[in-house]
């Protein structure tokens, strides 16, 4: 697919506006109605999802130039695909596969910024998306006593991520996952040295070719593996590997599975029984990649009925988010003894993003800080002590935040928090 | 045309550098395909902001125009020359008064913001119809007719006091607030200036700015939250609250059905009234196209004729049940008829609270090919503008067996407004915007609502702005459209207020 390709749905869209607010029917509190950081930070239209199919059409006519501020706007979006979600409650149009689209015919053509072109070139000579990343990538699992997928067959394979490898800050989730599988009986391994990175977030930066050769050489990993099933604690990754591996036909049988999803299954087999009181209030922060973008890809091909209602041949189902990984970490943390989950307004669907997907926290750190600002200052009126979330991406741009603005609140993972009731 | 660097220097000391630009790309997401670019866009966040603006426009010899949730073309610049004004910034609720019924906003206040926070105050608002994505500043959208005119009125009788920024950058507060400095009046003590300002259909931006603004609020009898459960787009509450209710009701002929809404309104027992056709209640609960095609003709074949979508609210057991028995008298004496899959439980509450936050209306003219048009009434006695949206369905036929428009259904929408006190109609078309034949049509068909308007005397409908409009219906109408170039003409001096969908000062 091209940006050409989405030209129709960009040409559907009315203007109306409720990219920018989270599903009408949901609004309940007007200080928490927003639910597309880069509109509610930088205000002007263009930054809205409405505003930026706008672009992409005059991209697509030659109406505009690849100037700086084009530049500015287009990276300054988390492709957090709230906006996409908020539309497809009324309109039948894709907006974040268009928005994905422009980054990379804007890649494709040498229009790119230079924090995320740093990057990438990490990606193409390290493996990692973690520029300078000094530590091994395998140090994370030292004494561990866990398989090498690279030499013996597991059942399971565990993908740590880039941000887990080379954050001492994150580890922690990493080896409590593996702790807790193996706990449970479960036949895991993980690439260690040899992980590399999945590619996806190069994929949201808009460097397709880079993510297609990164995704290829991963999945030469897991046949060489034998394993059926991945499992990963990073919603980046698990995104991934779900989605736009299945969506470019390299994603074949595997099992894509995140690992609240796959601790909640054990949990419910009896395989994992949390006694362990944990007394704590806590938040449930769902990631977007996990939450509302981790919904299965849904291959069509077809083409439009002529006539004046917008319907296919065959018909084709819009991902809205309706199946996203919502419950599951819910489920997590309702298991754990004495912990008691309250909800924010923005949840689910249409929760407010971290701030640090989409390049965001590497091109524009402050709009990142922002962006999590927001969510902070929103998981801290519903009074919990802490926010818990499923990713490493927003625990990293939580904690940042956090040291920086001096709130009292805690961050955790949820698999964090059933290994402490475990 | 380039701003003078002068003037954008000026512009950008005003409202900061963050909040004004003149980049393409920030141009081009603020024009229509293939209409004029502003010069400029800023972004005020203050209504002193704007008066500097509107100021330094005048002074230099440049159009502005302001807008804020901005759905539509209006907002848009009608040629060369024009600064936008954002009011995206302007967002706050300035005040609800519980006691005295009205609340304060600034113009980028949505309707849904509003309502959900008037619920938790037992309190509700008149909704315009296009959605509660809209502005709920009451000068911000044409008449301001929504789905609870009902028991809530509209836009024009709503609006009390406010705050108006003139064309040449005078800041005029009208009613009581221009007086003693309180909102609750939009006529005194204090001027008046609701005749001049809103016209019929509003300036649509062009006669200055309208910076906050008071409107009557009314009783909620429901809960402060509504309890609504599951992910997008499967939306329903788990229960329905105590006494409310939900319709359909089919009956045999538009005059029956006319009869009908006159009769709940003189019983005053609608909460929500609205004379949707199937096609408009399929639209609502569909949640995609081929969905919406399914309940079409579901709802189609399950009727007898036109009919009206009710929504009864009890304020207590007693008022409940005279609700329910005098809608059932008025079905009984009118051969109405229950449109069953409404009132079915797995769909009733969903129905209802898409009908209360006003959510579907996206739904129901964009989502089948991205644009609609068709026909708007006047508000005027119900009877009337009920007969005059009905010559048009014919027509419209017309152009469905010829291919040209979706067959969505003939039967206008009507609805009743302040209890039957008044009423307003409009006949929706959907169609291929790729199709000239069809945008042909769409002309064809506002030409023969004006036709049928000037000859029938049945007033100007709320389609009518913009010179050639105006120029059309005046005068068969008072000539109310030289009245309209005068006052257009001594509040805007320098024509600076861009007036492509009011009126100009030249003939």
């Amino acid at each position: 697919m091209a940006l050409e390709d989405y030209r129709t749905d960009m040409e559907m869209c009315c203007r109306c506006s409720i990219c920018k607010f989270v599903p009408l029917e949901k609004l309940t509190e007007k200080r928490h109605s927003y639910v597309c950081p880069s509109i509610a930070r930088y205000n002007f239209h263009t930054y809205s999802g409405g505003g930026r199919t706008s672009m992409g059409l005059a991209l697509l006519d030659e109406e505009l130039e690849y100037d700086e501020k084009l530049l500015e706007v287009v990276y300054n979006c988390q492709m957090c695909g709230a906006c996409d979600m908020s539309c497809k409650y009324a309109m039948d149009i894709e907006v974040l596969e268009p928005i994905n689209e422009i980054r990379i015919k804007c890649v494709e053509g040498g229009h790119t910024v230079p924090a995320l072109d740093g990057i990438i070139s990490s990606l193409r000579n390290q493996a990692t998306m973690v520029p300078g990343a000094k530590a091994k990538r395998g140090d994370w699992a030292a004494g561990l006593d866990v398989k090498d997928i690279t030499k013996q067959q597991a059942g399971v394979i565990y993908h740590a991520g880039c941000r887990v490898c080379y954050d001492q800050d994150l580890r922690q989730v990493a080896t409590n996952t593996i702790e807790l599988l193996k706990k449970a009986g479960i036949d895991v391994g993980i690439a260690g040295e040899n992980e590399i990175c999945c590619g996806g977030r190069a994929y949201q930066m808009g460097y397709k070719e880079d993510f297609l050769n990164q995704a290829k050489k991963y999945m030469e990993i897991i046949r060489k593996s034998g394993a059926k099933t991945l499992v990963t604690g990073c919603a980046d990754c698990y995104h991934a590997f779900k989605v736009p591996y299945d969506k470019f036909g390299l994603k074949g049988d595997l099992e894509v599975m995140h690992a609240t999803e796959y601790l909640a299954r054990l949990i419910e087999e009896g395989k994992l029984k949390p006694t362990k009181k944990v007394d704590i209030k806590v938040t449930y922060h769902d990631p977007c990649h996990l939450g509302r973008l981790g919904e299965p890809y849904i291959h069509w091909e077809g083409n439009p009925v002529p006539g004046h209602i917008r319907i296919f041949d065959p018909p084709k189902e819009f991902r809205r988010g309706t199946y996203g990984v919502y419950e599951p970490p819910r489920d997590v943390l309702k298991s754990i003894p004495g912990l008691k989950l309250v909800e924010m307004d923005r949840v689910k669907e249409y929760a407010w993003c971290c701030g640090a997907g989409g390049g965001v926290r590497e091109s524009n750190p402050d709009f990142a800080k922002w962006t999590a600002g927001e969510r902070i200052s929103e998981a801290e009126s519903t009074g919990a002590d802490a926010i818990v979330t499923a990713c490493s991406g927003c625990e990293q741009n939580f904690k940042e935040t956090i040291d920086e603005c001096g709130s009292s609140l805690k961050v955790y993972d949820v698999v964090e928090l059933l290994a402490r009731a475990i | 045309m380039v701003l003078k660097r002068e003037l954008y220097q000026a512009l950008e000391d005003v409202v900061g550098p963050e909040n004004i630009s003149e980049a393409p790309v920030i141009l081009g997401s603020y024009a229509q395909r293939g209409r004029p670019r502003f010069e400029a866009v800023t972004l005020p966040k203050t209504t002193e902001e704007v008066q500097a603006i509107v100021r330094l426009c005048n002074r230099f010899g440049v159009q502005f125009k302001a807008s804020s949730s901005g759905w539509g073309a209006y907002g848009d610049a009608g040629g060369p020359g024009v600064v936008k004004l954002d009011l995206r910034r302007m967002n706050r609720i300035l005040e609800i008064n519980e006691k005295n019924m009205y609340v304060v906003v600034e113009p980028y206040v949505i309707y849904a913001q509003l309502q959900a926070e008037l619920m938790k105050r037992g309190l509700n608002c008149n909704i315009t119809g296009a959605g509660s994505n809209c502005s709920a500043l009451p000068l911000a959208a044409h008449q301001g007719i929504g789905h609870l005119s009902v028991s809530g009125s509209y836009g024009e009788r709503n609006q009390l006091a406010l705050e108006w920024v003139t064309p040449e950058g005078e800041i005029v507060r009208a009613g009581s607030l221009g007086s003693i400095g309180q909102w609750w009046c939009g006529d005194g003590p204090g001027p008046s200036l609701r005749g001049i300002i809103r016209g019929n259909v509003m300036p649509l931006g062009g006669l200055g700015v309208y910076t906050k603004a008071a409107q009557k609020i009314y009783h909620w009898p429901g809960p402060a939250t509504f309890p609504i459960e599951g992910v997008s787009p499967h939306y329903r509450p788990n229960q329905i609250p105590p006494g409310f209710m939900i319709h359909y009701i089919s009956f045999p002929s538009p005059e029956k059905l006319s009869k009908a809404a006159q009769k709940v309104g003189e019983a005053e027992i609608g909460f929500i009234l609205m004379g949707f056709n199937p096609g408009m209640i399929s639209a609502n609960i569909a949640t995609n196209n081929n969905e919406d095609l399914a309940y079409i003709k579901q709802f189609t074949d399950s009727v007898q004729g036109p009919g009206f979508l009710i929504i009864m609210a009890g304020n207590s057991p007693r008022d409940t049940e005279y609700k329910e028995k005098a809608l059932q008298q008025i079905i009984d004496e009118y051969g109405g008829e229950p449109l069953e899959a409404v009132e079915e439980p797995k769909n009733a509450g969903g129905f209802m609270w898409r009908f209360i936050r006003v959510t579907s209306s996206i739904r129901e003219v964009a989502r089948a090919s991205g644009i609609f048009a068709g026909e708007v009434g006047g508000t005027d006695v119900f009877p009337l503008m009920h007969q005059y949206i009905m010559r048009s369905a014919p027509v419209k036929q017309r152009y469905i067996d010829e291919g040209k428009l979706l067959a969505d259904g003939t039967d206008p929408f009507v609805q009743s407004v302040e209890h039957g006190h008044a009423g307003h109609a409009e006949l929706l078309i959907r169609f291929n915007k790729q199709d000239p034949g069809s945008l042909k049509v769409a002309g064809e068909i506002a030409q023969f609502a004006n036709k049928t308007a000037i000859e029938g005397h049945f007033g100007v409908p709320g389609h009518a702005w913009g010179d050639a409009a105006h120029d059309q219906y005046g005068p068969h109408t008072l000539n109310y459209h030289k009245w309209l170039r005068k006052i257009k003409k001594t509040f805007d001096p320098n024509a600076a207020s861009e007036s492509t969908n009011y009126i100009t000062a030249d003939n």
